[in-house]
């Protein structure tokens, strides 16, 4: 990366941190994900009755066996089978709230133009957004796990008296899967926001790529599918070369003339 | 040294719109050039296409020997440019921008704050350098655009309408501070404007553009001599030889009149205190003497001689009629 692209990947996190609005929308999703819905899950796994149907359910997990008592097996079931995927959420998030405003808000502002005119070349400007945005995402999403970590722990400690113990998956969602996806929401919303007019038009597109994700909750909850660490690391390395090939497709397509329409 | 150099050059948007036809100049290094037309007619095209920001149709064009098609970023390096849609950030202070800007031309911070603070205080900004851009004025902006354009101190400068949005003061500055950068630093200047005082005041070269099409090119007095040459003479005069008088104001139709060796045309007839408002065609200034000591020698009292020549704006208008006339 030159001094240029840096100066640029610079001024984008500044941009957003110095936004009030789109700071406070960043941080709501994963205040959600990370803090409150998983300290409502652990209060509601405390105080709800030994159901016999999920005791027969944890009986049937490979992890059941091995739990000190019923709530703590329920409690590391949530967290290590259904916050991973609504966890993943998190980066697609940030990541559509940073990069959709990538190109199209420099067009809004007028500011692309003067931007075209440094000695950058489209491809640099554009690995410069895609990075600031990628970068941005990893750093929240990595903040949100380290709070919910925290949180969770303290709070499964105080209410069930032992801490809970993070599968191995968690680093190949942190690590592996997360920055993947990361990287795939950013290169297809950073390539719409260079060919959209508006900022909503490209956040309306990003959207979409919710999609997989809620498929992939749907399926952990509904038990089609349980996501151990090959499927994890499976998932991550598909993740990861499409990544690879959707940002190499997107960086050759872009001239300045395209970006200024 | 040429610096800039347009070839053939064309453009043809998308939608079948003609923006530059078979543009071709050169322009010298130092050179305060003036590209003059209405709005409209090409000029920021041509900007952009000498930026590499467009690609042309047909026809080439260099700035420093870069082709703009194929090394933008090498011409980028090189030049500055300056136009009404390359805006700066209203979250970041006017220091921060310029600051932000020097950086990613490779500048260190430090550097660049020395140069944006200096560049400021020329252009009467440096009150305004920590605030923030979304509280400036038109005027401020234009200015602080000029400076973002000059920080890197490029060899060539694009200014699209530099002054518009500003008062005669900041406006002279500017021109001062353009002025400054030609003939002390050697800049090539490229200045698109359709304020033909303004450009008159500042360039020593012109290429005249209207819908794609340069109609002339070349210093004023090339450009005058193409259009107008010669000059006209206007003699205030009383006491006129009764032979003059009677034959100059003799019939209303008649404009012109010979009087002497001198062919006299009433071009206009003003109330003026003393005598009578005379115009006459010379073709240089060598005739005028002459033309005086007859008027004297035949008895006539001479209130007020002057010469007038087409500015750029009678050169500018002349050339778009007949751009116009000539189009099938």
């Amino acid at each position: 990366m030159n001094h240029a692209m840096y100066a640029v990947l610079k001024k984008d996190f500044r941009g957003i941190v110095s936004n009030r609005r789109l700071f406070t929308e960043l941080l709501i999703v994963p205040l959600v994900l990370t803090i409150i819905l998983p300290s409502i899950c652990v209060v509601a796994v405390h105080f709800a009755p030994d159901d016999p149907d999920i005791v027969k359910m944890i009986e049937m997990l490979p992890q059941g066996g091995r739990a000190e008592s019923l709530e703590i097996a329920v409690a590391g079931l949530i967290f290590n089978y259904i916050l991973p995927v609504f966890f993943l959420m998190i980066p697609i998030m940030t990541a559509s709230i940073m990069a959709a405003s990538s190109f199209v808000g420099e067009k809004e502002k007028h500011t692309l133009e003067t931007l075209l005119y440094c000695p950058l070349s489209v491809k640099q400007i554009f690995q410069a957004k895609v990075l600031a945005s990628f970068l941005f995402s990893m750093l929240v999403s990595l903040i949100s796990f380290i709070a919910m970590l925290a949180v969770l722990e303290l709070e499964v400690f105080f209410i069930m008296g032992s801490p809970l113990a993070p599968a191995a998956g968690w680093l190949v969602i942190l690590f592996l899967l997360a920055p993947s996806i990361s990287l795939i929401a950013v290169t297809l919303i950073v390539r719409g926001s260079a060919k959209a007019q508006s900022v909503e038009e490209s956040q309306q597109g990003a959207v979409f790529l919710i999609i997989p994700v809620i498929l992939l909750a749907a399926g952990q909850f509904s038990g089609v599918m349980l996501l151990n660490v090959w499927i994890l690391l499976g998932l991550s390395v598909v993740c990861a070369l499409l990544a690879w090939a959707l940002l190499q497709k997107a960086m050759g397509r872009f001239t300045y003339e395209m970006l200024l329409k | 040294m040429q610096t800039i150099l347009l070839e053939n050059l064309a453009k043809t948007f998308p939608g079948g719109k003609e923006a530059v036809k078979g543009i071709s100049l050169s322009l010298e290094q130092g050179e305060v050039f003036g590209f003059l037309g209405p709005n409209g007619a090409g000029k920021t095209t041509t900007v952009k296409l000498l930026n590499g920001i467009l690609a042309p149709s047909s026809g080439r064009c260099s700035v420093l020997g870069f082709d703009p098609a194929r090394e933008p970023e090498r011409v980028h390096a090189v030049s500055g440019v300056l136009t009404e849609h390359a805006q700066m950030y209203d979250n970041m202070t006017g220091l921060q921008n310029l600051i932000f800007y020097a950086e990613i031309f490779g500048i260190s911070e430090g550097e660049g704050r020395k140069r944006a603070m200096n560049l400021m205080e020329k252009l009467e900004l440096e009150d305004a350098a920590e605030r923030k851009l979304a509280a400036y004025s038109t005027g401020m902006r234009q200015r602080l655009s000029l400076a973002r354009a000059m920080i890197h101190r490029p060899e060539v400068l694009f200014l699209d309408e530099p002054t518009s949005g500003l008062d005669p003061e900041s406006a002279q500055n500017v021109n001062r501070l353009i002025r400054e950068l030609a003939g002390e630093q050697g800049t090539t200047i490229f200045l698109c404007t359709h304020q033909l005082r303004y450009a008159q005041e500042i360039c020593n070269r012109y290429g005249l553009i209207d819908e794609g099409r340069l109609l002339a090119g070349g210093t004023f007095e090339e450009l005058r001599e193409e259009v107008a040459p010669g000059a006209e003479l206007q003699i205030r005069a009383g006491n006129l030889p009764e032979r003059m008088l009677q034959e100059l104001s003799g019939e209303k139709s008649l404009r012109n009149a010979d009087v002497g060796n001198i062919r006299w045309k009433f071009t206009e007839e003003k109330p003026v205190n003393f005598g009578k408002m005379l115009s006459l065609k010379i073709q240089s200034e060598e005739e005028v003497p002459g033309i005086i000591r007859q008027i004297v020698g035949e008895g006539g009292n001479i209130y007020e001689v002057k010469i007038s020549r087409p500015s750029l704006e009678d050169i500018y208008f002349s050339l778009t009629a007949k751009g116009k006339e000539e189009q099938p």
